[in-house]
């Protein structure tokens, strides 16, 4: 019933405008064959006020709001890191998993005193980082919490393959303290949560020059980095040639140490990436393969239409034709 | 590394009798081995950890073992060769001009009165332009 109604007033609107839009046209024109009989000159005024009026419009907004301000000094902003041809970063490439260990060996090594890796299970470095034994070895060097026992009392157990790496401070607060107030972040994300991610990271840790530029103020207790926004970064420079032996005997200079444990990072950030990318080329093939399929399937479908002949013969005329 | 890299990729893991393992073979002794090894390497880690700090002081007085020696030795930074090449390159000679024209302006302005200027923003200029044109050489040489 009400659907009804609705119909029927939305019929009675359509019929109104309809009679409306005939109204306008007559009415625009009865006014264009009245104009014609004014000055032509009235007519140019107008088209131009309204053009020098669209025009200072524009100029008043871009003298409004048309410069940018930099409120911020390069130091503040920090260098902007160069971009390096990282190969996992190509669509078509996964990481390359010999660095992903040099990586994880360098973290464990180096950054690990300072800097947790909380979201990382053991059991995820399963396959990618370490076999099975070595992580299940690796996990036993930690203790644990267990359940509450029969008393009520909290023991402490080896690690198992599903516990997550552990921290080296308890707390923030802990780790500020230990750090002369600044926190070491946790690098479970840190490729994703820096602007720059992994030409970031690698730049930050090789990029401690010699000793700052002449005439850069360094705060108390901070380090020079230019890619640091601020230029004063509270981490001093931690990666020095020869610092890992790799057990795979690559030679580690200060940036292959870096570039390893920043692809380290990356994977530690999105796990997922090999798998991702294998799923779109999954999705890639198939839909490559379904266009083709369509295509087929429409000339196929087509084809008695495209094909057909239409042809027009004419009566046959006995009489002689008339020009 | 282009279209045909990843085609001869795609050929690689298609074919049969290529294999990848993702396990080491399980063989115990072995395993023992690995782990006593592990543990003597995050040893060896610790020792690691405490060098840097030391190592400014102990290449003043020069008392270092003779195997780190021999270890810090073979290792050349290939990044800071390549980026001091580009720095005293052509394509960087610009950017190295005005960063030395400011060091001396700034080392030589001695009146503590007036605005203060620092090189940082030279520094950044010349420093951008020797990475960018060391990144490609050094991605070559890093594994």
């Amino acid at each position: 019933m009400l659907a009804r109604s609705c119909l029927r007033s939305t019929r009675a609107l359509a019929s109104a405008r309809n009679s409306a839009v005939q109204f306008t046209k007559r009415a625009a024109s009865s006014s264009s064959s009245g104009s014609t009989a004014e000055s032509p000159l009235r007519l140019n005024v107008a088209a131009a006020a309204a053009t020098a009026v669209a025009a200072g419009s524009i100029a008043w907004y871009y003298h409004l709001y048309g410069p940018t301000a930099h409120a911020m000094t390069p130091t503040e902003e920090g260098l902007h890191p160069t971009k390096y041809p990282w190969v996992h970063e190509q669509w078509f490439k996964t990481f390359d998993h010999q660095a992903l260990r040099r990586g994880f060996q360098v973290y464990r090594e180096v950054c690990a005193s300072c800097h947790s890796l909380s979201r990382i299970p053991y059991r995820s470095l399963v396959g990618t980082v370490l076999t099975a034994d070595e992580a299940k070895a690796l996990a036993t060097e930690n203790e644990y919490d267990t359940e509450p026992n029969d008393q009520g009392e909290i023991e402490q157990r080896p690690g198992k393959l599903s516990d997550y790496l552990p921290s080296p401070y308890k707390n923030d607060e802990a780790a500020r303290f230990a750090n002369n107030g600044a926190l070491p972040p946790d690098l479970s994300l840190i490729v994703k949560a820096r602007h720059g991610g992994c030409n970031y990271i690698f730049s930050l840790l090789t990029g401690y020059p010699e000793e700052p530029p002449a005439g850069a103020s360094v705060g108390a207790g901070l380090n020079f980095n230019p890619y640091f926004p601020g230029t004063g970064i509270a981490m001093a420079r931690v990666l020095y040639d020869g610092l890992v032996d790799y057990e795979d005997e690559t030679p580690a200079s200060t940036p292959q140490m870096a570039k390893d444990v920043v692809e380290f990072l990356n994977w530690a950030a999105e796990p997922e990436m090999d798998d991702r990318k294998r799923m779109g080329m999954k999705i890639l093939v198939v839909t490559s393969v379904l266009f083709a399929v369509s295509i087929w399937v429409k000339r196929y479908k087509w084809a008695a239409i495209k094909s057909r002949k239409i042809v027009y013969n004419p009566p046959k005329d006995n009489t002689t034709t008339r020009f | 590394m282009g279209i045909w890299d990843t085609i001869t990729d795609l050929v690689e893991a298609a074919t049969p009798w290529t294999t990848a393992d993702a396990e080491a073979p399980a063989q115990e002794e072995q395993q023992e081995e690995t782990a006593e090894t592990k543990e003597d390497e995050s040893e060896k880690a610790e020792e690691a950890t405490e060098e840097p700090a030391e190592e400014e002081e102990a290449e003043a007085e020069a008392e270092e073992d003779d195997e780190e020696e021999e270890d810090e030795e073979e290792i050349v930074d290939p990044k800071e060769k390549f980026e001091e090449e580009c720095r005293e390159s052509k394509q960087c000679a610009p950017a190295k001009h005005h960063f030395d024209e400011c060091v001396d302006r700034v080392t030589n302005a001695s009146s503590s009165d007036g605005p203060k200027e620092d090189c940082v923003e030279e520094f950044f200029h010349l420093a951008h332009c020797a990475t960018q044109c060391a990144a490609p050489k050094l991605w070559s040489v890093l594994k």
